[in-house]
């Protein structure tokens, strides 16, 4: 049996007066468990609380109800009286008489009886009240600031003033903020950065705070006092305990990159600092990934490397670039079919760069300024002998790439001369020998020897190899024999192989075709045939199978073929080879129709039944594809070959003997130069990992393809694409001499410049040798940090609205001279791009009329926002003022719907800019369009009722101010939330202004709303206080009222953790018994921490089995049943 | 002489103490005037209030039930009140479905500034259940006395 003490209040008369004092508490006796009931005057005086102490004490009460004003006002008063008590504080009820009963009711009887009811409802529920004890908890008292502008500066410096810890994480690679980019700030006109950068230092050198820039909040776990936060530190590329701030890396840069801090209204170097007077001052790497050209390219040649450097005149440099890959620079700046070129972003907004025509004439250039030079080796000599067995562009690249790392490379070559496929394959007016031999000569000089003359299989074999020392071996011999027509008649004299036929002519060997010549295929290999053909004085005639648009040759190699005089017979394929006298005479063909597209998406050609023709021949080239030669890798002692009888070996160019290596035509089937390339690197790697037992990655080097959206280009310059010079047609037709040009140093740079920068940085790691501290990493990944906070301040602050798509009557983006209120803070700044001299951006000359137009995006329901930006009306002022104080003879005209300068000095500040000879007209402007360098303004003056038009030269919009960007994601990793406009929600807008409804996370600046620096200053100070007066605890208690899970009664349906809005409630396993067995099973657990008490758990738990302490099922449902009595 | 005492229904009102018991608070503060046959019960948030109890008060003579709360997006819990929204249409469409009519049993949005919505309110209900009578579903009651009267003479 419990208890109850019953206290009624008389409040003075503000209860006595409605209600009949005396008859509650005759009534109130009479309640269950009620063994004692008085009344008094003023119940939370200090004689009222005594003497329901002493009654507590004489009458051995349990538990209290005290009935008088609303509990909101005094229940936490006597809770606190009941500590010094044998009484749990949570064992008292407030009846609330005079708020919702004696104020509220005229008939003192019906008062009354309503009172009588309310104390008999609190009675019931004390009676099932049970005793609660808060917890502690722990506080680290380490401080998270989210954002380093103005606001997380001031937060953090006063956080560490307080003595505390503070890590402060700033996205970009400098902390500053807005407030930095500011020239001047009103109204005082002090200059902007020499009031934020001392802040910058102090945070720098202040002892407790750790500033981590280029950072951002990942993860937040736990609660106030004991948050888990994960942060991403992204990726610099540049070592900061290493980098000294010197700029000499900068200075090596060639990538010229738009600068986000001046609003791209500058450049700055991939590898920058966000502004001279950074914190830390130390260079970060801008890389979006790896550019398309060097992604799509199967060797990852660093195209984006060499065009960058041969823009700004470094053509070593950039050859070297390439020569990083392979030291056939010349040759693949001829014959790449250049997959960098398809996958160009420029093909999104005109035409592609010309990469491998500038690679062309890097080498060219260096030839002929007798710079091609040699190329060190700097690795130590190494023992280990390595054969390679095929002198193409897998087997040469390879030993190129071993070479590089000191190891001994024999290459033997079958044939009498070094190159493959390059050498006997591609012809020479595609491909100048004499730079074949100069690029092997390089390669030669590198200490690689090769042994021409000498055939696999039949001078040397695998195991005589072996004897001799040799370590490991690369089998690269290519795909040097025909596939067969499978028509009769096919071994008739007069058919030839192409490959044959072209290995014949670069040989020297003059092959001599006759008159009339059919070549049969549609590949490089057909093209290259029938053009040399055509050289040999023949009519030639290319018969393809399918359309010229399924045609596998470069398009350009089949235009150039046209040009010259080949003949092309398409959906043609041959039937018959009909000889006469042993000799051939014509071909049998048949047309085709394109049928159903195949599994690789090609359409296959479907004959036309009777539609046979004959067509008259003296020579029928075969170019339909070409195998490897097996029979002597076979008489060597290598027998394993895929079922296309290609060399079996895996990606990684091994097959299954350890010591021996695959790769190029011969691994793949016919393919392209740049793949053969690729493999033979690959295969360098892979043999290095055999003999030195590492696990080094085999491919280069590469980051996710970073793609440029055309939106992204759409006010790039259009420019064309270089024109490649090639000889007089006549010489084409005739001579085996070089078709095509190639660039001069002017065309070839402009192409380079035509370069838009898709990762940034372009990888030529230039800033690698620049930097003398060794500081660029290269390859470094972001990096995810774990620390414990226990509290958190967000100050992510804003972003300016995207007004182009907004506003397309004020030109959507496309005059450069209609600028946004930032942008001519960073024109009028003097560390700006143009060194605080105000220009227009499209010709930089000096504005004359300059028209500044308020409230652009704000308070604009229908475009923009609801809301005003505040700062708007004020830093117009201020722009108005900076063109009249530094344009001599300028006009200013500021078009307004309001002027709002609520603040000190401010209005003032207003009134001198109108003097200073400011127009204030009041209105909007509804359109501007340009006229003859002018942009004309028509807009409206509605004080006089008369439509305004103003020549202007420059126009400047003070845009709306909008939440940063990934705010939304940060609140929700937070658990906080935004109003509609994503803005960060206050817990309360007056009383609780930087405090979150989240507890130990707090607000402040213009991440809440948008606001001033004044402003946001003040409340950096608030939310620093908050965070101090929570640290100045070294435990937390939590409030015990919270919801509480009965294990029996939970069935581990779930529902109660969807209802929480604090992620208070999950599920845990627990082990009980049932019969024998102990049996696993989940169930509902309440962080007691996280729990806030809003039980909305409680009333959605089916079983019952979650219940609110303090307003538990059992204490309501008292409480209506006495109600209802 | 005796005076007979008209018939006052009882009206229960859950409140939250975050808006609607403010409210209720400023009402008084304000001396606005309501029928003395509404009470108050306050909860934490207007989503603590599980269905039983509104069952449980027409069980025990209720004539009418209210649910009060923050207004939706104003919740001082983040989202409670959303979770009575959807609770309590649900519940409404119920209890009409068992004949109890819809008036007996409403969820109402009133914040912590709107003393005078409050009274209103208060005022409106009590008049609207009055005129509908004493409650007579699901009564504890009731029950007994048709039970007694339905029961088979021996």
């Amino acid at each position: 049996m419990s208890r109850i003490g019953v206290f009624v209040c008389h409040c003075g008369s503000n209860i006595a007066s409605g209600v009949h004092i005396d008859k509650v508490v005759e009534a109130a006796k009479l309640f269950p468990n009620v063994v004692y009931c008085e009344d008094n005057k003023y119940t939370c005086s200090e004689p009222g609380q005594f003497k329901i102490k002493a009654a507590i004490v004489e009458h051995r009460l349990d538990r209290v109800v005290v009935c008088t004003c609303s509990p909101r006002m005094h229940e936490s008063t006597f809770r606190k009286m009941l500590k010094g008590t044998t009484i749990n504080p949570y064992m008292l009820e407030v009846a609330n008489l005079r708020e919702q009963c004696s104020w509220v009711h005229t008939d003192k009887d019906k008062a009354t009886d309503k009172a009588i009811s309310l104390v008999r409802m609190a009675a019931a529920k004390v009676n099932e009240n049970t005793s609660l004890f808060p917890s502690k908890i722990k506080v680290t008292k380490r401080a998270l600031v989210i954002g380093g502008g103005i606001a997380g500066m001031q937060t953090a410096l006063d956080i560490a003033d307080a003595g505390h810890q503070v890590t402060l994480v700033e996205r970009e690679p400098s902390i500053g903020g807005k407030m930095v980019m500011l020239d001047k700030t009103f109204p005082t006109m002090d200059c902007s950065a020499c009031i934020s950068t001392p802040k910058m230092v102090e945070c720098s050198s202040h002892p407790n705070i750790t500033i981590m820039t280029s950072s951002e909040v990942e993860k937040v776990d736990g609660y106030i006092g004991n948050f888990q936060a994960i942060i991403r530190q992204k990726a610099r590329y540049v070592d900061h305990s290493l980098c000294k701030g010197c700029s000499d890396c900068m200075d090596a840069c060639p990538v010229q990159a738009r600068n986000n801090f001046d609003l791209g209204l500058g450049k700055r170097k991939a590898v920058y600092t966000l502004f001279p007077q950074a914190v830390p001052n130390k260079a970060v790497i801008e890389k979006k990934g790896a550019s398309p050209c060097k992604f799509n390219c199967p060797a990852h040649l660093d195209a984006h490397g060499y065009m960058a450097l041969t823009g700004v005149g470094r053509y070593e440099e950039a050859l070297g670039v390439v020569r990083r890959t392979t030291p056939f620079a010349g040759v693949l700046g001829r014959v790449c079919f250049h997959p960098c070129e398809e996958n160009c972003s420029r093909n999104k907004i005109d035409q592609p760069l010309a990469i491998a025509t500038v690679k062309r004439f890097l080498a060219d250039n260096a030839r002929k300024s007798g710079k091609l030079g040699k190329i060190a080796v700097t690795a130590e000599p190494k023992d280990q002998k390595i054969a390679i067995i095929g002198s193409g562009p897998a087997g040469l690249n390879c030993a190129y790439m071993l070479a590089l790392e000191g190891y001994k490379v024999t290459v033997f070559e079958a044939l009498p001369k070094p190159g493959g496929m390059l050498k006997v394959g591609i012809p020479d007016y595609r491909l100048d020998k004499a730079v074949l031999a100069e690029e092997i000569k390089l390669i030669e000089d590198m200490g690689v020897e090769i042994k021409c003359n000498t055939r696999i299989g039949k001078d040397i074999s695998f195991k005589a190899l072996r004897g001799k020392g040799y370590k490991a071996f690369f089998i690269a011999i290519g795909a040097h024999t025909d596939s067969k027509l499978n028509v009769p008649g096919e071994d008739a004299l007069g058919v030839v192989a192409g490959v044959d036929f072209l290995r014949e002519s670069n040989l020297g060997n003059n092959p001599k075709p006759g008159k009339r010549v059919i070549v049969v295929g549609g590949g490089n290999v057909a093209m290259d045939a029938a053009r040399t053909a055509l050289r040999l004085g023949s009519d030639v005639t290319v018969l393809y199978r399918r359309s010229e648009a399924e045609m596998p040759a470069n398009a350009l190699e089949i235009d150039h073929a046209r040009e010259e005089g080949v003949k092309f017979e398409f959906l043609a394929a041959p039937m018959e080879i009909i000889s006469e006298n042993g000799k051939l005479s014509g071909v049998k063909s048949i047309r085709n129709r394109l049928g159903e597209p195949d599994a690789k998406g090609r359409r296959s050609p479907v004959p036309i039944p009777g539609s046979e023709f004959i067509l008259g021949v003296d020579t029928l080239i075969k170019a339909i594809g070409q195998k490897v030669v097996q029979e002597d890798l076979t008489a060597a002692g290598f027998t394993l070959y895929d079922r296309w009888g290609n060399i079996a070996a895996n990606a990684e160019t091994k097959t299954e003997l350890a010591d021996v290596f695959a790769g190029g035509d011969a691994q793949t089937g016919p393919a392209t130069v740049i793949e053969a390339i690729a493999a033979g690197n690959k295969a360098a790697k892979a043999i290095m990992n055999y003999l030195e037992g590492t696990e080094l990655p085999i491919e280069p080097y590469l980051m996710p393809e970073a793609t440029v959206e055309a939106d992204e280009l759409k006010n790039v310059p259009r420019a064309a694409r270089g024109r490649m010079p090639m000889i007089p047609i006549q010489d084409r037709r005739s001579t085996f001499k070089e078709a095509e040009l190639g660039f001069d140093e002017k065309t070839a740079v402009a192409e380079a410049l035509r370069c838009v920068n898709c990762a940034v940085c372009s990888e030529c790691r230039a800033c690698e040798t620049a930097c003398q501290s060794k500081a660029i990493l290269r390859e470094q990944e972001d990096e995810l940090i774990t620390q414990d906070f226990g509290a958190i301040v967000v100050t992510t602050g804003y972003e300016l609205i995207d007004w182009a798509p907004l506003y397309g009557e004020y030109g959507g983006g496309r005059y450069p001279d209609v600028i946004t209120g930032l942008q001519f803070e960073r024109l009028v700044n003097a560390s700006g791009p143009t060194e605080g001299h105000i220009l227009r951006p499209s010709d930089q000359t000096e504005p004359k009329n300059v028209v500044i137009i308020k409230c652009v995006g704000s308070r604009d329901e229908n475009k923009g926002k609801a809301y005003c930006s505040r700062a708007c009306c004020m830093y117009g002022a201020k722009h108005a003022h900076q063109v009249l104080d530094k344009i001599p003879d300028s006009r200013c005209y500021v078009f307004y719907m309001d002027v709002r300068t609520a603040g000190k000095g401010y209005e003032e500040f207003y009134g001198r800019t109108r003097e200073d000879g400011a127009m204030y007209l009041r209105g909007r402007v509804a359109k501007i369009y340009q006229e003859g360098g002018k942009l004309i303004c028509k807009g409206e003056d509605s004080l006089l009722g008369k439509a305004v038009t103003v020549e202007a030269d420059m126009v400047v919009l003070e845009t709306a101010m909008v939440p940063s960007p990934g705010v939304v994601k940060l609140a929700g990793i937070l658990g906080i939330s935004t109003d509609p406009d994503k803005w960060l929600n206050e817990a309360h807008p007056k009383l609780r202004p930087v405090e979150t409804n989240s507890a130990g996370i707090f607000l402040a600046g213009t991440c809440q709303g948008p606001k001033d620096i004044p402003d946001t200053v003040a409340q950096a100070g608030a939310a620093a206080a908050k965070v101090s007066a929570l640290f100045s605890n070294d435990e937390l208690e939590t409030n015990p009222m919270i919801s509480k899970v009965i294990d029996e009664k939970c069935s581990g349906c779930g529902l109660c953790v969807g209802c929480c809005p604090y992620t208070a409630i999950s599920l845990q396993e627990i082990e009980e018994r049932v019969g024998a067995l102990r049996v696993k099973r989940l169930v509902a657990s309440v962080n007691h921490a996280l729990c806030q008490g809003c039980g909305a758990c409680a009333g959605a738990c089916r079983p019952g089995a979650i219940d609110l302490q303090g307003f538990s099922n059992r204490q309501l449902l008292e409480e209506v049943d006495a109600l209802c009595l | 002489m005796s005076v007979i005492k008209e018939w006052e229904p009882k009206i229960l009102v859950f409140t939250c103490n975050w808006c609607t018991y403010t409210g209720a608070d400023l009402a008084g503060l304000n001396r606005m005037k309501y029928p003395e046959n509404v009470r108050l019960v306050r909860v934490p948030c207007s989503s603590r209030v599980n269905p039983q109890f509104i069952l449980r008060a027409f069980m025990k003579g209720c004539d009418g039930v209210l649910v009060c709360g923050c207004h939706p997006g104003d919740c001082h819990y983040v989202s409670g009140n959303y979770f009575t929204r959807r609770r309590f249409m649900l519940m409404q469409r119920l209890l009409e479905y068992n004949g109890v009519d819809p008036a007996r049993f409403q969820a109402r949005w009133i914040s912590g500034s709107e003393a005078a919505k409050f009274r209103d309110t208060m005022i409106r209900v009590s008049k609207e259940i009055k005129a509908l009578g004493p409650n007579t579903k699901f009564r504890e009651d009731w029950y007994v006395k048709e039970a007694i009267a339905n029961e088979p003479s021996k």
